[in-house]
């Protein structure tokens, strides 16, 4: 049993490290545990936003141009994309096609697609002034890169990521644009581009029902050979690009959010020292758990994050919605993202 | 000790669902700073839960990673696959929440910064010989994360049933976070126990660290909330004491002090078993009409 003074002394020692404590505690309610210098909450990797559309104007045949107003607006660099949440809840991504020097709005242009999965057909019918919208980005999967010469090919609505990327090369490069689409009056902006041309003959337009299909061959054969190819539009022209520049720089309008298709490629776990193919009809996931069961996965679709990983070797066509453009150089999500080449090599 | 063989922990049957991640989203320009009309210490309350919650649930993840290699039950390994991935959105949600309150003036970031040193140094991975010590820290913060589960499936109990709340006009879109986050609290509130039952089960372990996480959030809360009170720009005198908990918990705005400390004893239990606490049924009837869990849904639909 200890003694009546000890437990006195104790019982006096804890009151006064009360008193002390308290008046310490209503100081700084903080103190005095210690914190990370470079916390990591607090920091979401995307922000929505909510904005209000401002406009909702035709601009050509089964094209609207969209307008969403904000104030202090994250900056983007020309070829980036928004993705806008729709009133029903559908997600899809439009290229931006305003200013990047305005931090007051946003542009972006949709064409009607008459069979789609219905995302152009709300922005079209349901979307009108004042609508509120949820956006989230800009990010940037079509980033401009510095190089002698550009040579720009465009396809119908596929003109919007190269619209700022035009304004923003600097007087005095040399470019050119291959502009196509089945008839002028379905093409939008192209009074903007006869200002950026300045008569200089540097853009191209070719629509079907006047000229025919575009002459890709003709246009390549006069280009400097250095110069960095760009090719926004419908899968057919882009196929038609890729196959005569192997490393031309490609957008697709809808990245498909289907994890199928693609072609099947080789993947190389590279700390397991395993080699294996992914099938056309299959994810990288689930080749990766045939080999190891233990691998980590949750949503299977893009969104929790649980299944990223490090990418060593090889070019990632991301699909997912989380990650930020700096995660995206080295990792990926690999219950949806793909191999852009016939290869890839993962840190697993 | 002659009835020690009969004390096993006893599930319900049916309460059992298969568990997926929701990819939900939020929009935050029209909650206001007290978002329960007119009751800064409700609100702040409720509001450390977006203090803890993201550095904590990223937490529950990375440990989690690792325990996969020793789970040898292909249901159990499915419930913590989508339980890993329900946390995640949980802790992205609740990431969402803090720029909001910055953007009122009330800067969370010192805070955070301290519970992210908490949750990833502390609490973090350390460094260990592999082997027995390495397997010790690991077993211990699984049996952490199962104490703290029978928390927030408490908590997430309360808010589905907190009318309290709706009667007083409290912001939705904060109602609806909190309710999405609590019913899959409760639709997963079995995972992170039959977890730990399955890799240690240990009782000793199961009271000593439901000791040390039991202490551990009640210092963390009252300190969140003494923090928001005392940042809060629109307040004069910040402050808040245990009375005014135990009087909002009576009103019904917050959860109760004796309901609190009744479910003590039921962890404790020889017998527990969470899924005997709370109702699967409800939670799930809950993610039915949530509107961030349906528009959810509606985009998964779009995406197919």
């Amino acid at each position: 049993m200890p003694g009546l003074r000890t437990l006195a002394v104790v019982a006096g020692a804890a009151l006064l490290a009360r008193r002390a404590l308290r008046r310490r505690i209503q100081d700084s309610p903080l103190w005095p545990m210690p914190a990370l210098t470079e916390p990591t909450s607090g920091r979401p990797r995307s922000r929505a936003l909510r904005l209000p559309v401002t406009a909702h104007e035709k601009v050509a045949d089964g094209v609207v141009l969209l307008r969403l107003e904000g104030h202090d607006l994250p900056r983007w660099e020309p070829g980036a994309h928004l993705d806008l949440v729709l009133p029903s809840g559908l997600v899809r991504q439009y290229s931006l096609c305003g200013d990047p020097e305005d931090t007051s709005s946003y542009t972006v242009a949709v064409r009607l697609v008459e069979d789609g999965r219905g995302g152009s057909r709300e922005v079209h019918e349901q979307v009108c002034e004042g609508l509120e919208l949820e956006v989230r980005g800009p990010r940037n999967r079509f980033p401009l890169v510095e190089a002698p010469a550009y040579v720009f090919v465009a396809g119908g609505i596929g003109i919007t990521p190269v619209l700022p990327m035009l304004r923003a090369l600097p007087e005095g490069t040399d470019w050119r644009l291959l502009y196509g689409g089945r008839s002028r009056a379905s093409m939008p902006f192209l009074e903007e581009l006869a200002k950026l041309d300045a008569g200089r003959g540097r853009v191209r337009v070719v629509a079907e029902d006047e000229d025919g299909r575009p002459d890709l061959d003709a246009l390549f054969a006069a280009a400097p050979k250095d110069a960095a190819v760009y090719c926004c539009g419908p899968e057919g022209l882009m196929a038609a690009v890729a196959e005569r520049v192997p490393d031309v720089r490609l957008e697709r309008f809808a990245p498909s959010t289907s994890t199928r298709g693609n072609g099947a490629f080789e993947l190389e776990l590279r700390r397991s020292g395993r080699v294996l193919t992914v099938p056309a009809d299959s994810t990288v996931l689930a080749a990766v758990r045939a080999e190891l069961p233990d691998t980590l996965y949750s949503c299977e679709q893009g969104f929790c994050g649980t299944c990223q990983q490090r990418v060593l070797e090889g070019e990632v066509e991301h699909r997912d919605e989380l990650l930020t453009d700096a995660e995206r150089d080295d990792s990926m999500l690999i219950c949806v993202s793909r191999a852009r080449g016939a290869r890839l090599v993962l840190d697993m | 000790m002659s009835n020690k063989q009969a004390r096993v922990p006893l599930p319900v049957t049916g309460e059992r669902v298969a568990l997926k991640a929701r990819k939900v989203s939020f929009s935050w320009e029209e909650t206001p700073l007290h978002w329960v009309p007119g009751d800064p210490f409700a609100t702040h309350t409720m509001n450390v839960l977006h203090l803890l919650l993201p550095a904590g649930e990223r937490w529950f993840v990375h440990v989690y990673r690792q325990i996969l290699p020793y789970i040898r039950d292909d249901r159990l390994r499915e419930d913590v696959l989508g339980f890993i991935g329900q946390e995640a959105v949980h802790s992205q949600a609740h990431d969402e929440v803090l720029p909001h309150l910055r953007e009122q003036g009330l800067d969370p970031t010192p805070y955070t910064a301290q519970v992210d040193w908490f949750f990833e140094k502390l609490l973090g991975d350390r460094t260990l010989p592999p082997g027995r010590a390495r397997r010790w820290w690991l077993m211990e913060r699984v049996a952490l994360i199962a104490a703290i589960e029978h928390y927030t499936a408490f908590l997430g109990d309360w808010i589905l049933n907190a009318r309290e709340l709706d009667r007083r006009g409290a912001d939705p879109t904060m109602l609806d976070l909190l309710r999405w986050h609590g019913a899959e609290e409760v639709e997963h509130r079995s995972v992170a126990f039959d977890l730990f039952m399955h890799v240690d089960g240990s009782y000793r372990r199961r009271a000593r660290t439901w000791a040390l996480a039991f202490t551990t959030l009640v210092f963390l809360w009252q300190r969140g909330i003494r923090f928001f009170l005392a940042n809060d720009p629109t307040l004069l005198e910040g402050k808040g004491s245990f009375r005014d908990f135990y009087v909002r918990g009576r009103r019904g705005v917050l959860p109760s002090t004796g309901a609190m400390l009744r479910s003590i004893p039921r962890y404790l239990s020889r017998e527990y078993h969470p899924s005997q606490e709370g109702s699967t049924e409800q939670a799930v009837a809950y993610l039915a009409s949530s509107p961030a869990a349906l528009a959810a849904l509606a985009a998964e639909k779009g995406a197919k």
